[in-house]
């Protein structure tokens, strides 16, 4: 009791130097916590991206498909397929694949045509909720395609223009036809926004003259089931309704965007780590002067038969106040900046689509909040501050008390 | 005399390095102090009067000798044992106060009794008794800068016996305080050696010290020159 009372006291002896040292550490704090809630919520929205818009925890392709795509390769019985994963209780739906030339004026540009049924893909894709204009694949009107974000851009399209579609069809002929602008997708990812055209399965077919078969089947795993489990389940349901196929998770599929999924919380940790180096210097400095303006007192101290142990503990106590104070404010300055970034957002809609590895960040930036929002800065900065004071505690600790009490 | 001494310096030598230099601050110093003197160590600067001190307050180590406290031999213990014996056996006053800045005159007092381990209302009692002895009750609660000098060093003096030591060494007590001032803390610690007891081991300076206390040891070139006992 008295090692605090006397430390809260020599905290206020140089007030302006406390207040110099805590406003930074709680500034630190306020903006790590920031920070960490921009990132999680940035990596929650890609996530969510990645996996409820785009691929769905497991895909199935033919044999082969991935290494050299083609609209030849594909698995036979999607049907069979879809009906063994509902008995398994996973959400799935087929894609068709096939590239054409779109057009619109006078210009052209290659594309990726995917060929859906809404009904059962909307069970395992959110891809028609995120229309930046227009509206979503309809079976009343045939000829109604979407398109990604930049594509219409590059075409020039607007909803309710006129796109005309050009490719080889299955059987060798010319296949051919003319489409309707219904809708234009929000920014999703590198591959959507530059070269992606939804379309009706049957629209496809017809195109292609591909009377069945599908190229692609997306597999989406329950709440919380582990994505190994799911893909054996896939692979037990692909083993008897389509042999002859690929069974990949996303994280298969994706290698560089899992890593840097599973590294993000880390880099989060060491961006705060750098932070707080530069404030751990800042206390570092702080307490050594203390200790040095001090030193006599600490001389009189271990004279008069303190332990050094006593010592160290006065000295670590006063950094550890002022790690609660800063802790106290900057938290408390957090709540609002908080809800701020998790209800408001950031609006980074003008930078015109901002993709990380080729994954589409919203139009508004959201923060998240988890325990490790708080704890980990938290945790982060009691670390550092106890590092920096460990150093003067221990020299005032170890003080020679003749020279100290002659200490000039 | 013939009393068993309390303290016992045997051939003491004390050697310093400064630079490539061996500077010899006690050459074989040989002297006792009984329980209840008043002793005041005087002499020229650079006589080893606060070498002394800091030895016998097991404050530093010295190059070759004996030193016995009470029966203990001071080279034999180890940082830790010499910490306690510091904090429960010996009472320090320095020349430049030297209280806790930011405790009360109170709590610069409690300071010893808190580290002691001594419960609350024991050290309450003990202090309110040890402020008052040293006439500064009603001051209880002023922290050193709103106390003078003399008040300061009563409080360095309350601090020091507070322990109930078997010693207690000053240095140069009366060297940052005027004359009359001085004057007050003398008799201050001649009642509390007469009255209560309490051993004073003191360097100085100061003819008004030296003529007040009991036994005067002076010391040239780290050995004692002469002895006198009043």
């Amino acid at each position: 009791m008295k090692i605090l009372r006397m430390a809260w006291r020599n905290l206020w002896r140089n007030g302006r130097r406390t207040l110099v040292t805590v406003a930074a550490m709680t500034l630190a704090l306020w903006s790590m916590v920031l920070y960490t809630s921009l990132m999680e919520g940035m990596l929650g929205s890609m996530e969510t991206t990645l996996l409820d818009v785009e691929l769905g925890e497991i895909q199935v392709h033919a044999d082969g498909y991935r290494e050299r795509p083609s609209i030849w390769e594909r698995i036979e019985d999607p049907d069979a397929l879809l009906q063994a994963l509902d008995e398994t209780g996973l959400r799935s739906t087929a894609r068709l694949l096939g590239g054409a030339l779109v057009a619109s004026g006078d210009v052209s540009t290659g594309a990726l045509l995917k060929g859906l049924r809404p009904e059962r893909d909307a069970l395992v894709s959110e891809v028609h909720q995120r229309l930046d204009r227009g509206e979503w694949l309809d079976p009343a009107d045939a000829k109604g395609v979407v398109l990604g974000y930049r594509l219409a851009r590059t075409l020039a399209v607007e909803v309710g223009d006129e796109l005309v579609a050009l490719s080889q069809a299955t059987d060798g002929s010319m296949a051919n036809d003319l489409f309707r602008v219904r809708g234009v997708l929000q920014s999703l990812s590198e591959e959507t926004d530059r070269a992606t055209v939804f379309l009706l399965e049957d629209e496809f077919r017809n195109f292609f003259a591909l009377e069945d078969g599908a190229h692609r089947v997306i597999v989406r795993s329950s709440e919380g089931q582990d994505l190994a489990v799911a893909a054996g389940l896939v692979e037990q349901a692909a083993a008897t309704s389509a042999p002859g196929v690929e069974v990949r998770s996303w994280r298969d599929l994706l290698p560089g965007l899992a890593n840097v999924f599973d590294s993000a919380q880390a880099a989060v940790q060491v961006v705060a780590f750098v932070v707080y180096v530069v404030i751990a210097i800042l206390i570092l400095n702080a307490m050594l002067t203390a200790v040095f303006e001090r030193i006599r007192e600490f001389g009189v101290l271990k004279a008069i038969g303190v332990s050094p142990r006593r010592v160290l503990a006065l000295i670590l106590v006063e950094g550890a106040l002022q790690s609660a104070l800063a802790i106290g404010i900057g938290l408390v300055a957090s709540l609002p900046a908080l809800w701020f970034v998790t209800t408001r957002g950031i609006d980074v809609g003008g930078l015109g689509g901002t993709a990380i590895m080729g994954v589409a960040m919203d139009q508004i930036w959201t923060g998240a909040v988890s325990p490790l929002t708080i704890a980990g800065p938290v945790f982060i900065l009691l670390f550092v501050a106890g590092v920096a004071v460990l150093f003067p505690a221990i020299k005032a600790a170890r003080i020679n008390p003749i020279e100290a009490i002659h200490h000039q | 005399m013939g009393a068993e001494p309390i303290i016992s310096l045997r051939d003491v030598t004390k050697v310093y390095r400064q630079g490539s230099v061996d500077v010899h601050a006690l050459r074989g110093l040989t002297m006792d102090v009984e329980a209840g003197e008043f002793t005041a160590i005087c002499g020229p600067s650079g006589s080893g009067k606060t070498t002394m001190l800091n030895l016998i307050g097991a404050l530093d180590a010295m190059t070759s000798g004996s030193i016995v406290l009470e029966g203990r031999e001071l080279a034999s213990l180890n940082k830790k044992e010499l910490s306690e014996l510091r904090r429960d056996r010996i009472g320090f006053v320095f020349q430049a106060y030297n209280l806790m800045p930011v405790l009360t005159a109170y709590e610069n007092a409690e300071m010893v009794l808190w580290v002691q381990g001594v419960d609350g209302r024991a050290r309450r009692e003990r202090v309110m008794a040890l402020l008052e002895q040293v006439g500064l009750e009603g001051m209880e609660n002023r922290r050193p800068s709103e106390l003078s000098g003399g008040q300061q060093q009563r409080v360095a003096i309350a601090r020091a016996i507070a322990s109930n030591p078997v010693v207690v060494l000053a240095d140069e007590p009366t060297a940052n305080v005027d004359s009359e001032t001085a004057e007050t803390l003398l008799e201050l610690m001649e009642e509390l050696n007469r009255e209560q007891g309490v051993t004073f081991v003191f360097s100085t300076h100061d003819p008004q010290v030296m003529e007040r206390a009991r036994r005067v040891v002076r010391l040239v070139d780290g050995r004692v020159a002469s002895d006198e006992r009043r």
